[in-house]
Order: C-alpha cells, then sequence, then structure tokens
C-alpha cells in the first residue's frame, strides 16, 4: 500500500483533515514499479563531494535550493510525488506544484504555515511524510531545518543547476571566500577557484610535483603514452639549465605544446570518444558480422589532431549529411550514429531493431552533449527531472527519419577510397550517384503522379500460394501462406478499360501497394515488394503479345534497389521492405502506347499483369503484396518526359556517376542520411515505451526544460540539424559543462560532476560549482570550444601540478582526491596499459589509422554462433599497433582491455569506473603480449653500452626502471631489483673467457615484468 | 540503501575497514574483489581472509549458490517436458487460423502443419513427472526437480531472448543475473572468480559475452569464462620461462618495491594492488586446481560420462559441481545447439536434437545425484532451461514445407526445471494450453523469475539496484511489475 502525501485539496485554501489519508493500492497507482526501490537516504554526494552546505559555523549562508533543498526531495519525496507517480496530484518537480498562487504545499516565508514542515514533522504516524509504515525513521533534523529556513528565506525555486546559465551557478560560500584567497600560488585563474575552497576548509595545496612525475601524468593525459627517455632526459636538461620562474614556465609550456602537436595526441583522445559513440567493428548481436567503421575512428583522430572546435565536432557527428556542400568528412562523421547494432540474426523484425538503434541514438546523443538521463522518458515522464513523456518522442522524430532500417546490408553506406588523396573526389561522385537517382526520380513522379488515375476494376486474378479476395477494386490477401517466389495473375478487360479510358490510348499504369490496415499507428506493416512486373496483351486464341516499358517510377526511392528492378527480373522491385511504411505507388509507363484500334485489329481481349514476389528478408521471410490496386491513365506526359533529352540527359549522368562510384575502392562505411521528404516517416508516441503500440503523433520539438530562460521555443529545433547547432549554441549551457567535466575527469580521473552521465536531479552535484562554470566558460568563449588550449591550461595548472604524495591525514579526509589538495594519482585505462608496454619496449608500430587490427589473444575466445568469422593474429607490425586499432566485436571483445576496465562499447559508456582485481594482475604477469613486451624491453635495453653504475646488469635494470616509470630508481630499489635477478640468475656468475658476464635474459625479462607490474608502471 | 551513491560508495570502499564496511553497508555495495584493501590503509598488509567480502543478504536466504544450465537456442518442450496428446491428433493438419493472428515468427509464413509430439512420454517418479524417452537418466531424479511449464516471454529471437532471461532487458547494456548476484552478495571464495562461466557446445550464446556481462555495473562483477581447455582462467598460466617458484620470487620483490611507493606516496590504492597480486597467485593455483578434473575417481567419471580434456556439457557439469564444492557463488553453464528448426541435420528434431538430449541427459542428472550426495543440493540452487520454447507448429522456411522436421521460436510458452535451494521437489507449477502453444495458467516471465530466484538468495528484487540511465535498475525490470512464484518453494 502506498500513502498518498497530501490526499485531498479542499477549496484554494487546503487544510488537511487529520486522518482523511485515502490509501489506494500500488497497483491503482502505479503501472510502473520503477521507484519502489527509490530508498528515501540523502541523494547528496558523499561526504567529500558536498562543496556546498558545508555545516560551517557562525554567519550561515542562504540556503540553496538546487545543492540543498532538491536532493531532499529526490531523495525523500519525488518518488511517490515526482513524474512518474503523482501521488495526490503533487509532485516536487514542478515549482507550480508546490508554490502559490497554484501550489498550495509551501507558504513563501512562513515555515510554520506550510503543510510540507507539518507533514514532515507530526508525530501522526498516519499522516507523517515519508509514510512510516515503509520509512520508518522521518526526515533528519537538519533536513527539516533545512527546509524550515529554505521556507523562511522566501522558498526560491531554481531550474535544475546543470540548466542555469554558466556563470551563475557558483555557490555562496565560495564567492565569500574568493576575496580572501590571496596567495601567490596558482599559474591559472582555474587555481585561484580551487585555492579559495581549499582554504575554505582549512586546507593548503601540496608542493608541486617532481618535474618528472608530471611529465609522466601530462603525457598519458595527453597523448595516452609515457614520455620517451630522450624526451624525458631533454626536459630535465632545459629545467636545469632555467633559473626564472618565467623561463621554467616556458620549459613547461613547451614541453606541453609540443605534446598537443603530436599525432598520438589524436589517437589518445579519440579513444576517450570511441566510448562515448559506442565505436565497434563489428554489427552486433548473434552474428555480429564485421562492419567496415575505422574510417570513422581516424576521422576521429584527425579531427582531435586537428583541433576541430567542439561545436564543429558536434554538428559533423549530428548532421553533417544536412551540411550544405558537405565535405568528405562530414558524410564520414555521420558515422557516429550508425554505431548503433543491426541484428542480422534470421528472422527478427527489423522495425524491432530499428527502433532499438533510433532509441538508441535519441539516448547516446542526450548523454553524450547533456548528460541527460533521456532514456527513462521513453516510458514515462522523466521521475525526478521535468521532462515529459511526449517530449522523448518529439526527440526522437528528429532522428526518425534516417535511411537505414536494420538491414544487413547496412544501407546507406560509402566506400572511404583506400587513395585517401582522392577522399573529396570519391565521396563526392558517390554522393552525386545517390542524388541523381533521387533526383531522376523525383522529375519522373513530379510529372507522372499529376495525371489523371483512373482505378481499374480486375476482370479475374489468381494466384500461385495463398487465397486472394476483392474489396472493390482492391485485391486483397485472404489466408494461407504466400512464400517467397509467389506470382498473382491480374486480368484486365480490353471493353472495359477502352470503356473507362475514353479514346486515347493507354500509356501509363500505377500500381498502389497498400498496408492491410488503413490506420497510420499500425504502419509499418512487414515489407511488400513486387519484384517483377510482366504486362502482355492476350488476344482471342491466347496469343500473348508483350507490353514494352519505358522505365518505371516511384513515389519516392527508399532504399538502395531502384523503381526500374522491377522489370529486370531480379528480387527487387516496387513496393518497400524491410517494411511497407505506408501507401506506396509505382508507376510504369508504356513505350509506344497502343491505340485501342490497334489492340481490336489483334482480337486482343484482355491485358494480364503477371506480378512476381521473390523478394524475401532475412530468415528468408517473404514480403508479399497483401493489398493493391491497379490504375491507369491515358495521359502522356511522363511518356514524353522518358524521351525527352532532359530525361536522357539525367539518365546519362547517373549511369556515368554509377560507374565512377563503382570504381572507388575502399572501406564501405555506414553513413546517415535521410529518406526523401515524401517518404518522411510519423512519429507517434510509444505507449509506456512499448513500439508496437504506437499512440499520438509528435512533431519535432526539444523538451521545454532546456529552453527555460532562453529564447528558444522547443518546437524551433526540430530537425537534426537544428538539434546539432542547438546543442552548441549559447542558448545550452549543458554542453560546455559537460563536456569540460569530461575532459577534466579524464586528467583527475574524477569529475567534478562525479556522474559524468547525469547532471540531472538524480545525479549527484559539483563539487566546485563555480571552478565548473569558470572551465566551461573558458572553454567555449575563451577557447573558442577547441581542446588542445584548453588541455594546455589544464596540465598546466598548478592544480594539476601538485604532487600526488599524500599524507594520512588527507587521505582519510578527501580519500578520492575530490578537494583537489593534491596531484591525480590514477590507474592507466586499458589502452594506456597495452600501449606504454609496447612503447617502452620499443615494439610499438607508430602507423596513425587504418583497419583494424588482431594483436595476440588466447584461443577460443572467439566462438560465435551462426558467423565464420575468426581471430587471425597478426604478425609483422602490425602486432605491434597501439590498443585502440584492436578489432572490437561487440559479442567479443579484446579480454584483456575487458579486464581493464574498458566498457562492451554496446551502448554509450559515459564514464569508466576503474578496478583494481586479480585478473588485472593474470593479464600483466602472464599475457603472452605482456611476456613478449617485457622480453622487447631487455632487448632494447641490452643494445647500449653500458655506463655509470657500479655493473652491467644494474645499470640495465635501472634503465628499463626509467623507461617504464620515468623515475630513476632509488638506491634500495635498485638492489632489491639486482637482489631478484641474482635469485633467478641461473648461469655460473663467473665471468666468460673475455671477461663479460654471463647474462641470464630469462631472469632479466622477468626482472622486466616486474618493473611492467609496478604500481608506478600501472598508474599516471 | 541508496543507488545514487553505488559509483561514491564503490570508491570509498576502498577507503572503509572492513568492520565498518559490515556494519554500515548492506546491499548493493560492490564486492567482488573490492574488500581486499580493507584494514590496510594505514597499517599491515592486508590479510588473504579479508579479500572478497561476502555481503549480508536481505533477508536469510535459502540458496547460497547457483548453478545455472542454459540450454541455448531453445530446447523444445513439446519433446521433453510438456505433454500434449491432444497436439498428435491435430498433427500434419493446416494450423487454424485463430493461432495465427497477431503472432511475430522467426520463420514459419502463412499457414504451417501442426506438429504432434515426436517422442513418447511417460510419467516417472512418486511425482509422476512426465518425461519424454529422450532423456532416459533424467526420469530417475524428476522427484528432486521443480518443473515450471508456463513460463513465456516477450522475445521470440534468440540473442533478445537470452538477454532478456539473463540480464532483464531484450537490449544490451543491462547487468547479468550473475554479475546481479556478486554485486548484492560478494564472494565467498578467495581464490576464485565468483561468477564463472563454461560454455560447450562449440559456440558462445547468440548474445555473446553479453549475457554473463557485468553491463551497467562495474566491470568486477561480470562472470569469469573458463575453460576446460588450455587454461581454465585467461592467462592462468605463467609465461614461458617462469617457474612458479620464480614467480614468488618475483612477486616478493614487487610487494616490497609496491610498498615503498605506498610509504612514499601515501596512496593505499598501492596495497590494494599488492594484495590482489597475491590474490592472484593464488588463483593459479586454486582455480588450477579446480578445474583438474583427474582427481575424480573412476565411479565419478562413469556416473557423468566424463572425459577429462575434452570441451563438453558433462565435464562443465562435474567443474559445477567443484566450483560449488569451492563456494563460487554463480556457476553458468551455456549448452549451444537446441535451435531445432529442422534447416539442418544437425538441429532438427528428427536428428540433432537426439544428440543434444544425449548430451545433457546423463551429465545433468549426475549433477543433481552427486549435489545431493553431498550435501550441496540442499544450498545450491540449480536451474536449467532455454531462452524461449517452441511452435506447435511445424516449421515450413521459406512458405514451403522442409525435408527434416523441426519447429520455429515460440516465446508463448516453454518448460524450465529447478532443484535445490529452497526449491520444492517433485512438482510441476502451471500450464499450457492443450497443445503447448501459450502458458495459460501460473504465467512465470523472466522477470518473475528473477524476482523469484533471488528472493532464494535473501535478495529483496526490489531493494537491490544501480543507478544507471536515470533510474534504480534491478535485474527484475524497472518498468513492469514482477512477482516472486511462491509456488516454487519447499
Amino acid at each position: 500500500m502506498v500513502r498518498l502525501f497530501f490526499s485531498l485539496r479542499t477549496g484554494a485554501r487546503p487544510w488537511l483533515i487529520a486522518g482523511s489519508t485515502v490509501q489506494i493500492t500500488s497497483m491503482v497507482l502505479l503501472g510502473c514499479l520503477c521507484l519502489n526501490s527509490f530508498e528515501s537516504q540523502s541523494t547528496r554526494a558523499a561526504e567529500p563531494a558536498t562543496a556546498n552546505g558545508q555545516s560551517s559555523g557562525g554567519e550561515e549562508s542562504p540556503v540553496d535550493f538546487n545543492s540543498q533543498i532538491r536532493p531532499i526531495l529526490v531523495a525523500n519525496c519525488t518518488s511517490c510525488h515526482g513524474g512518474v507517480k503523482q501521488a495526490g496530484d503533487v509532485s516536487f518537480i514542478y515549482p507550480e506544484q508546490v508554490l502559490p498562487p497554484d501550489g498550495w504545499i509551501v507558504e513563501p516565508g512562513d515555515p510554520e504555515a506550510s503543510i510540507l514542515i507539518e507533514r514532515i514533522t507530526t508525530d501522526d504516524a498516519d499522516i507523517r511524510m515519508p509514510p512510516p509504515d515503509e520509512h520508518p525513521d522521518p526526515l533528519s533534523p537538519e533536513d527539516i531545518e533545512l527546509l524550515r529556513r529554505w521556507i523562511a528565506e522566501g522558498a526560491q525555486w531554481q531550474s535544475m543547476w546543470a540548466l542555469t546559465p554558466l556563470g551563475l551557478a557558483s555557490s555562496p560560500a565560495e564567492l565569500k571566500t574568493k576575496h580572501s584567497a590571496e596567495s601567490k600560488w596558482g599559474t591559472q585563474p582555474l587555481d585561484q577557484i580551487v585555492l579559495a575552497s581549499l582554504q575554505a576548509k582549512n586546507l593548503t595545496p601540496s608542493e608541486e610535483a617532481p618535474a618528472e612525475q608530471w611529465l609522466r601524468r601530462a603525457s598519458f593525459d595527453l597523448i595516452g603514452m609515457p614520455p620517451s627517455e630522450d624526451q624525458l632526459t631533454e626536459f630535465l636538461s632545459k629545467l636545469e639549465s632555467v633559473s626564472l620562474t618565467s623561463e621554467k614556465e616556458a620549459v613547461y609550456a613547451a614541453e606541453v605544446d609540443m605534446m598537443l602537436a603530436e599525432s598520438h595526441f589524436g589517437e589518445r583522445w579519440a579513444s576517450v570518444w570511441m566510448d562515448l559513440a559506442r565505436y565497434a567493428d563489428s554489427m552486433g548481436f548473434e552474428k555480429d558480422p564485421h562492419r567496415d567503421m575505422w574510417p570513422y575512428r581516424d576521422w576521429l583522430i584527425q579531427a582531435f589532431n586537428a583541433d576541430m572546435p567542439y561545436d564543429e565536432f558536434t554538428i559533423k557527428q549530428l548532421a553533417g549529411d544536412l551540411l550544405e556542400d558537405a565535405t568528405a568528412g562530414d558524410w564520414i562523421a555521420t558515422a557516429f550514429h550508425r554505431n548503433t547494432q543491426t541484428n542480422t540474426e534470421g528472422g527478427t523484425d527489423d522495425e524491432e531493431f530499428r527502433i532499438a538503434a533510433l532509441i538508441d541514438r535519441v539516448n547516446t546523443t542526450w548523454t553524450v552533449w547533456q548528460a541527460s538521463t533521456f532514456g527513462c522518458v521513453q516510458c514515462h515522464s522523466h521521475p525526478y527531472d521535468p521532462i515529459e513523456h511526449d517530449e522523448y518522442y518529439a526527440s526522437l522524430a528528429m532522428f526518425n527519419d534516417t535511411m537505414d532500417v536494420d538491414l544487413p546490408d547496412e544501407y546507406p553506406t560509402i566506400r572511404v577510397p583506400n587513395d585517401r588523396s582522392q577522399l573529396e573526389h570519391a565521396i563526392d561522385v558517390q554522393r552525386r550517384a545517390e542524388e541523381l537517382r533521387h533526383q531522376r526520380n523525383a522529375v519522373g513522379w513530379n510529372v507522372a503522379h499529376a495525371a489523371n488515375w483512373q482505378s481499374l476494376t480486375p476482370a479475374s486474378f489468381k494466384t500461385t500460394d495463398g487465397k486472394l479476395k476483392q474489396v472493390d477494386n482492391q485485391i486483397v490477401t485472404d489466408g494461407g501462406t504466400f512464400p517467397p517466389g509467389t506470382k498473382y495473375t491480374v486480368e484486365l478487360d480490353l471493353e472495359d478499360l477502352q470503356t473507362q479510358l475514353g479514346e486515347q490510348p493507354l500509356s501509363a499504369m500505377k500500381l498502389d501497394i497498400l498496408p492491410l490496415s488503413d490506420d497510420p499507428a499500425q504502419w509499418p506493416e512487414q515489407g511488400s515488394v513486387l519484384s517483377e512486373l510482366t504486362a502482355e496483351w492476350i488476344d482471342a486464341e491466347g496469343n500473348a503479345t508483350p507490353v514494352a516499358w519505358a522505365g518505371v517510377i516511384a513515389d519516392a526511392i527508399t532504399g538502395s534497389t531502384d523503381p526500374d528492378d522491377a522489370l529486370r527480373g531480379n528480387a527487387s522491385g516496387a513496393g518497400e521492405y524491410p517494411k511497407l511504411t505506408g501507401p506506396r505507388q509505382t508507376v510504369f509507363v508504356m513505350r509506344d502506347p497502343s491505340s485501342w484500334e490497334s489492340l481490336n485489329e489483334k482480337s486482343i481481349k484482355t491485358l494480364r499483369l503477371t506480378m512476381r514476389q521473390s523478394h524475401s528478408t532475412t530468415g528468408n521471410l517473404a514480403t508479399p503484396i497483401r493489398r493493391l490496386e491497379w490504375f491507369a491513365t491515358t495521359e502522356v506526359e511522363a511518356n514524353q518526359l522518358l524521351e525527352s533529352d532532359q530525361w536522357k540527359q539525367l539518365t546519362d549522368s547517373l549511369a556515368q556517376a554509377r560507374k565512377e562510384a563503382s570504381q572507388v575502392k575502399g572501406p564501405k562505411l555506414p553513413i546517415v542520411f535521410n529518406r526523401p521528404a515524401e517518404a518522411a516517416r510519423e512519429t507517434r508516441v510509444f505507449v509506456r515505451g512499448n513500439w508496437m503500440e504506437r499512440g499520438e503523433k509528435v512533431d519535432p520539438a526539444i523538451p521545454v526544460a532546456f529552453t527555460q530562460g532562453t529564447s528558444v521555443r522547443p518546437s524551433d529545433v526540430n530537425s537534426r540539424l537544428e538539434l546539432a547547432q542547438w546543442l552548441v549554441s549559447n542558448d545550452n549551457p549543458l554542453t560546455p559543462r559537460v563536456w569540460a567535466n569530461r575532459v577534466w575527469a579524464q586528467l583527475f580521473g574524477i569529475g567534478l560532476v562525479e556522474t559524468q552521465e547525469d547532471f540531472g536531479s538524480s545525479g549527484l552535484q559539483p563539487t566546485h560549482p563555480q571552478l565548473l562554470d569558470h572551465l566551461a566558460l573558458r572553454l567555449r568563449d575563451e577557447h573558442r570550444w577547441h581542446l588542445k588550449p584548453f588541455l594546455r591550461e589544464l596540465v598546466l595548472s598548478s592544480t594539476y601540478r601538485q604532487t600526488h604524495h599524500v599524507s594520512e591525514e588527507l587521505q582519510q579526509a578527501d580519500p578520492r582526491n575530490q578537494w583537489l589538495a593534491r596531484g591525480p594519482r590514477t590507474r592507466l585505462t586499458a589502452e594506456m596499459v597495452r600501449d606504454q608496454a609496447l612503447a617502452v619496449s620499443g615494439l610499438l608500430t607508430e602507423q596513425i589509422g587504418g583497419p583494424s587490427v588482431m594483436p595476440p589473444q588466447p584461443n577460443g575466445v572467439w566462438q560465435t554462433v551462426y558467423s565464420g568469422a575468426s581471430w587471425k593474429t597478426a604478425t609483422g607490425p602490425e602486432r605491434y599497433r597501439r590498443a585502440l586499432y584492436t578489432y572490437w566485436r561487440r559479442t567479443s571483445p579484446y579480454p584483456s582491455f575487458l579486464t581493464f576496465d574498458s566498457p562492451t562499447r554496446d551502448l554509450c559508456a559515459p564514464r569508466r569506473i576503474a578496478t583494481n582485481t586479480p585478473l588485472q594482475a593474470l593479464v600483466t604477469l602472464n599475457d603472452p603480449v605482456y611476456a613478449e613486451c617485457g622480453k622487447a624491453l631487455v632487448e632494447q635495453t641490452a643494445t647500449d653500452e653500458t655506463q655509470g653504475t657500479s655493473t652491467p646488469i644494474e645499470s640495465q635494470i635501472a634503465r628499463m626502471f626509467l623507461l617504464v616509470t620515468q623515475s630513476q630508481p632509488t638506491e634500495w630499489e635498485l638492489h632489491e631489483l639486482k637482489a631478484l635477478y641474482d635469485d633467478l640468475d641461473e648461469t655460473s656468475g663467473v665471468p666468460q673467457d673475455d671477461g663479460k658476464l654471463n647474462v641470464d635474459q630469462n631472469a632479466l625479462a622477468i626482472v622486466a615484468s616486474t618493473i611492467l607490474n609496478l604500481d608506478k608502471a600501472l598508474t599516471k | 540503501m541508496n543507488p545514487l551513491n553505488d559509483s561514491v560508495r564503490l570508491g570509498s570502499l576502498q577507503w572503509q575497514t572492513r568492520r565498518h564496511f559490515l556494519q554500515n553497508c548492506s546491499l548493493g555495495l560492490a564486492g567482488m574483489w573490492l574488500g581486499s584493501q580493507a584494514n590496510s590503509v594505514h597499517g599491515e598488509a592486508a590479510k588473504p581472509g579479508d579479500a572478497a567480502p561476502m555481503l549480508a543478504p536481505h533477508f536469510p536466504p535459502k540458496a547460497k549458490r547457483v548453478i545455472f544450465l542454459h540450454m541455448a537456442g531453445g530446447p523444445s518442450q513439446l519433446e521433453l517436458f510438456d505433454y500434449k496428446p491432444d497436439l498428435q491428433q491435430l498433427d500434419g493438419k493446416d494450423t487454424p487460423a485463430s493461432f495465427l493472428e497477431g503472432k511475430r515468427f522467426a520463420f514459419i509464413q502463412g499457414v504451417p502443419k501442426m506438429l504432434g509430439p515426436q517422442f513418447p512420454f511417460a510419467q516417472h517418479g512418486e511425482s509422476g513427472a512426465w518425461v519424454s524417452d529422450r532423456l532416459p537418466h533424467f526420469q530417475s531424479v524428476v522427484d528432486k526437480v521443480c518443473f515450471v511449464k508456463s513460463m513465456h516471454t516477450t522475445q521470440f529471437n534468440h540473442a533478445p531472448a537470452q538477454l532478456l532471461l539473463h540480464t532483464g532487458s531484450q537490449n544490451l547494456g543491462s547487468a547479468s543475473f550473475g554479475a546481479w548476484t556478486m554485486y548484492g552478495l560478494g564472494s565467498e571464495n578467495q581464490n576464485l572468480p565468483g561468477f564463472v562461466v563454461l560454455v560447450s557446445g562449440g559456440k558462445t550464446p547468440s548474445a555473446g559475452k553479453s549475457v554473463w556481462g557485468s553491463g551497467f555495473l562495474p566491470s568486477v562483477h561480470q562472470g569469469v569464462q573458463c575453460r576446460s581447455k588450455g587454461d581454465p582462467v585467461l592467462y592462468l598460466s605463467n609465461p614461458e620461462g617462469v617457474s612458479r617458484i620464480q614467480r614468488r620470487r618475483a612477486l616478493d620483490t614487487l610487494a616490497k618495491l609496491n610498498r615503498e611507493t605506498f610509504e612514499q606516496t601515501g596512496d593505499a590504492e598501492v596495497l590494494t594492488r599488492i594484495s590482489q597480486y597475491e590474490m592472484a597467485f593464488r588463483m593459479q593455483t586454486s582455480a588450477t586446481e579446480a578445474f583438474d578434473l583427474s582427481q575424480e575417481t573412476a565411479d565419478v567419471h562413469a556416473m557423468y560420462g566424463t572425459k577429462p580434456g575434452e570441451e563438453s556439457f558433462a565435464n562443465n557439469c562435474l567443474l559445477a559441481r567443484r566450483l560449488a564444492e569451492r563456494d563460487v557463488r554463480f556457476i553458468q553453464l551455456f549448452h549451444w545447439g537446441w535451435d531445432s528448426h529442422g534447416a539442418g541435420a544437425n538441429e532438427a528434431i528428427n536428428k540433432g536434437f537426439h544428440d543434444r538430449c544425449r548430451e545433457v541427459d546423463q551429465p545433468m542428472t549426475a549433477l543433481l545425484k552427486d549435489l545431493d550426495q553431498r550435501g550441496l543440493l540442499e544450498d545450491t540452487l540449480v536451474v536449467w532451461g532455454g531462452e524461449f520454447g517452441r511452435t506447435p507448429m511445424r516449421e515450413n522456411r521459406g512458405g514451403r514445407e522442409m525435408k527434416l522436421i523441426g519447429r520455429d521460436h515460440n516465446p508463448g510458452a516453454f518448460t524450465m526445471w529447478f532443484a535445490g535451494g529452497g526449491i520444492k521437489p517433485g512438482v510441476s507449477i502451471g500450464h499450457t494450453d492443450d497443445i503447448g502453444y501459450e502458458a495459460v495458467e501460473n504465467k512465470v516471465s523472466p522477470h518473475d523469475l528473477h524476482a523469484t530466484l533471488q528472493h532464494l538468495l535473501g535478495i529483496d528484487h526490489h531493494k537491490l539496484t544501480y543507478m544507471s540511465q536515470g533510474l534504480p535498475q534491478r535485474l527484475s525490470n524497472v518498468t513492469q511489475p514482477s512477482r516472486i512464484v511462491t509456488d516454487m518453494f519447499a
């Protein structure tokens, strides 16, 4: 049983009558039980995360709704009084339901007159909120006091913090302390904000990290790999040669600039984006076949290396196809949203998985750019944030018109030429061929559809399989099985035709392929395809004279096949597959229409139409025509058009473009573009998220909540392009906040908003709101969305440059370093673990881009159903490519990466949580890849002449240590490693005849492996 | 517990003492490997026993561990357990239109023919359970088993149906039953993965490794696919040229140096790493030992029909028992090949289906008997079943009669059976209609099953949640109500 917070509304001045609580069953109230488990404890972040609301003594700052009040409401109230469930018609999501004039729960300025306070403080178990039977503990005195103070201070409501304009979200506490910050600490403005918040906690920053510690950290963060030995040496010697602070800063800055200019930079940041883009080299689901997706990955690398501003980067990926004069790169970028899965399993409903991909695109877009948990609005209004159910579908409508339909050929695709110098031209000819195909048909359709079409009554009809019936002039299936290859034969009586059409000869025919249902909410239906039409004049003796056609024109082209296919004898043709989205029309234009006289002279009695339907979708599922109607006309405009020079020109250009397009050799990248406007899909609300139950039609728009405080109206944003432009416009404070936060999290291991994926009410609050806004503004306005200068600022900041050493007290007070009183020390990502091992051992193949590769993985990892794909272990340089080039099969990702917390990339993965497990130890100790690296590390350090230290072995160990960790081993560390070597050494230890010492390579390899497994090696 | 703070907790977990950890946190705290750092923040190194804490369930559990035998492809209920004499009467007749309206099939088109049961059935045991002649061994243990004849699902393709059954969602990205169990209960064995997956039949399931993945849960909770050939756990063996003694020696140095790093940095994560390396070292022996079937007697091998070194369902069943003995929490077996369309000899009901039955009959029977004899069945929940059932119609792929006999996917009805761990033995729950097409009485959905099985593990399915995509996600699905099938409880 669920008790309502407020059960009665007694007029304008509601007064609660004691004992009037109404009990209703949860089943009545809830169709959805989403929220039952939402237990009522604080939703605020764990202690270190609450930068706001510090209970500092003395003068109290005003209560902040977003950081102090909303979390109480979300934790305790909105599960029953929220978006899904609005028990007693009360929702704490919408201010108008809480505050006067319409709301009646809070009396601003008067806590004791506010029903909210009464109900949470009462001792009467029947009316106390939250209800004692399910929530034994009342709200804490602190929470109650906060609510009281908030009301007493006037009950100011705020939009969700993340939606407030940039710069205004700073907490009162921080603003107050800012001016007391007079220390000279800090190289960047951001440092002042960090310092202010540290001072508020009576903390001081840690001292600056040793140069090599900073260099290792910055190198991994910027390029994903450790600095080389030379780079380290040079950097340190440059530093030694300078004395002034400004000179030192210049050395640091130059080092950063050098790393930012490396092409490894693009690789490192592409791999971050690939988690968000759910990049994989396969299509997903059962067979999980190969997909040529890597040109998109290479586009990412280039985009990051070229420091493409984030606004451009966004628009190209979401709507590159809709840009005027789209470049090759713009087309390739649209593959972002083709990283959705295609289900090629036999017998699947392609619409189901088209929709799954569509929903994935919507959810991914809102997660990546807005950190909004939009997915739940698919089934019902948002439980905690003010987003309504139908607003989800209004957003979905912007994505619903793309051409892809879950077919194994993944149409639309584009070949990216192997010869990259031909890129622009090659993409251009393919696009031209595609556009001409549509354009030519559209020209034809404009003329053909305008004719006066007369519906025809069939004289007779029959089918090779199943049963047909006649309803008015329509022929409709009437039970039975219609396997691929089914043929309908429809006969039209010549006399009837002549009577109906009049004097002029029959010049063209039109076939309407119709859904069985007239209700658009029931569409789409299973596909319906006429593979081949044969028309014959039949004389009195039964002799047949074929009708010659000049061409076929469709209402719109909605797939890879052409209307003319209906005359060619292949399986495709008129109609639509895998789904019939609505009524579809196809016009067959006659060559040399025969006059009635000439037909009569030949004693023609009948026009016989044979309609073969050989097409099938995956699983040999037939696509029979279930309802059809034939029309005829005597108008000759279409016939004239098809004879015209214009048509010939169009046809020739198309043939030429196709020929050129077919000569492009290279990977076939799935891309996005829209269906023609004539065949636009309707978007309807899925009732309770069920795609088979379609409700009201909706028009594209963005949710109202995201437009508040701006001049944007929700329906202003109604296409993918507008959506993309709005996301990166100054009307959208979330985009820069979310991206700045992600970048920060990559460097510091934890975001300023820890829930990088959720900036809404169910996510965590920012630890440093002012810092977040500062960074967002720097990124967007100062750096004009360029990542490189933004990163430069971050890695050169004093905050980042602190040492990662931590005192016991600080460790306990702030275990996860959210206060930033020390430098970040975080585990390497899966990619970095591999890349480091390859780089320091000298094995790394430095090639940028290209097809994905298959480095060694254990046998038997790939065993996939109904698929012949196999892992062909690379030999030669391909074996040693950086991690991001490793072939990513969705159903069986590279096992050692998964062990190091790579997501499977089935869906957009907005955050990796680093773990620390024994399976990771097994990888870096035992995976032959790392064993190979260990040996190579030995070889590469052995080749050099030894110098300096006491013995060659020690010197080699020291060098390996330096290569891997960028720090010199201490004497003790070196001693321990040498002792390890000595213990493992199976040589005699006696010098050879020539005086050289025997070296046990195997023992050294174990030492190398030990170094590669050091905690220092696995962290940055 | 508060789902919002899971990730916070996951991190802050590293800093809590074990005592504090167990006092303050109930379910939902990250489990498996993460407790090891425990009392080591500023003291001595973690003790082996501290690794991978067992977390407290919501209420006393009936089952401590699960052995889930998944029959990938969807075995025919009509040829094994769901006896339908009426269907025999309809054999060869056109399917009535009422059976076809509003249905979606994978391969059947138009009007297929009905297909009667292909094998003789008889009643067995005191419970009088109906079992076909394909499972002669299994007939002897029916009194240990609870059949649920009224399973149904919404998905009629393999990958989505397997995902729904194992992760609660037909789409990729959700956490598997085993991962949820690890997340909720943690591991009882410090030296083996707590969630072990064994695959036979030459193929992984259609939905790939996602059916044992961790989805939105932290990746530590994912199932670890172990193998009966090669290293049982990936990368378990030392590389060539490294002996166990040498490894030990190297790890000693590694631990010393890492401890020094801790002294230098104060970063307690270093101590965790030291203990994880130690656990990895122990796992090398314990996993190797656990997977060594040669330790079993000839009698046991005869009972299961096992041949050491083979990749077979029989070997995996015996391994499952060995892992259960070692308190591995969740043991999941996948056996591929039940997709009896009649499109090929290896799967047709009148061909390959015989082999599938033979492959599983003896080992699964032996597993039940063996667990029982060793007193393990009491607190081990054994689950058997596929992702959906098969149609009472004969498949007519491409709209034509096929040479071999097969049935299409049927989400409307399938049979699963359960034993041990709080399950009522010797009963049959639910009914399908007269032709075994639709579950009609006491219907059980995958989500009902999740709620029910979690209950046996001591988990309240409403309370074990994790915040993802803005919702407190749970195995039993947040969007639809699910019920606990108490009829299944002893």
